[in-house]
């Protein structure tokens, strides 16, 4: 693989997001990650981006919010706390 | 500005008892200033015996987003802390495996004044219902397990 290739975003899922996609985090290559909402659709998930909320580093964010090489984005179902 | 409260959060993967944590969060802030504070409100929420179907629960999973979870708690804590102008506040949120019965969540406020702690006490509570990535797995007495998307009712 060249340079440009080796730099990724880690992606993770939680939940029922998570069971029903079978896995729970992924290296995504950074070229390809332009947005959240760019990597949801190419993961193909199930489901509305409109009901999953996104987070950037432990930070909630915007689906359009430029993704940076070594970002951890976080694709997270209804919460359900307290 | 208001001063950020003195903030006391805490994930517990084992069972708590909320009346001994709360006794502990008062003997600290006695000792540190036994004046400090006239007001306290508080919060217990426990875990329902029945699922969202109406079925026997035998247990709740409490999925959480490990690093995110924490800071969103001391976020929401403070805003809403700073907001309302409160000393203090003891957040204890189960994770893991929680038994009906069993306590799931600890909100506490201190501050000058009723209205203010119990202001801050409800809104906090409603916020980390919401707003901290915490996630609600049934575990029915048929053995299926239930993700559960949204909240009970006020």
């Amino acid at each position: 693989m060249t340079g440009l290739g080796s730099a990724t975003i880690r992606v993770r899922l939680f939940a029922g997001l998570r069971d029903a996609a079978g896995w729970s985090e992924q290296e995504w290559p950074i070229d390809l990650a332009r947005s959240p909402e760019a990597v949801w659709q190419q993961l193909q998930l199930d489901g509305d981006l409109q009901t999953v909320r996104v987070a950037i580093n432990h930070a909630f964010a915007a689906a359009d919010e430029p993704l940076q090489a070594g970002d951890e984005l976080a694709f997270l179902p209804p919460i359900s706390g307290g | 500005m208001q001063h950020p409260p003195h903030l006391h959060i805490e994930l517990l993967t084992e069972p708590f008892e909320p009346l001994q944590k709360l006794e502990q969060w008062q003997q600290e802030r006695n000792n540190a200033d036994p004046e400090a504070s006239a007001a306290e409100a508080l919060f217990i929420g426990r875990v329902r015996g029945q699922s969202s179907n109406g079925q026997p629960l035998c247990a709740l999973e409490l999925e959480h987003y490990p690093g995110m979870t924490e800071r969103q708690l001391e976020r929401l804590a403070t805003a809403c802390g700073q907001r309302h102008g409160v000393h203090h506040g003891l957040v204890l949120h189960r994770i893991g495996r929680v038994l009906p019965g069993e306590a799931i969540v600890l909100v506490a406020i201190a501050a000058d004044r009723r209205g203010t702690a119990q202001r801050c006490c409800q809104e906090l509570l409603e916020a980390l219902k919401h707003e901290a990535p915490f996630w609600k797995r049934e575990w029915r007495a048929d053995g299926s397990g239930h993700w559960i998307t949204g909240n009970t009712p006020w």
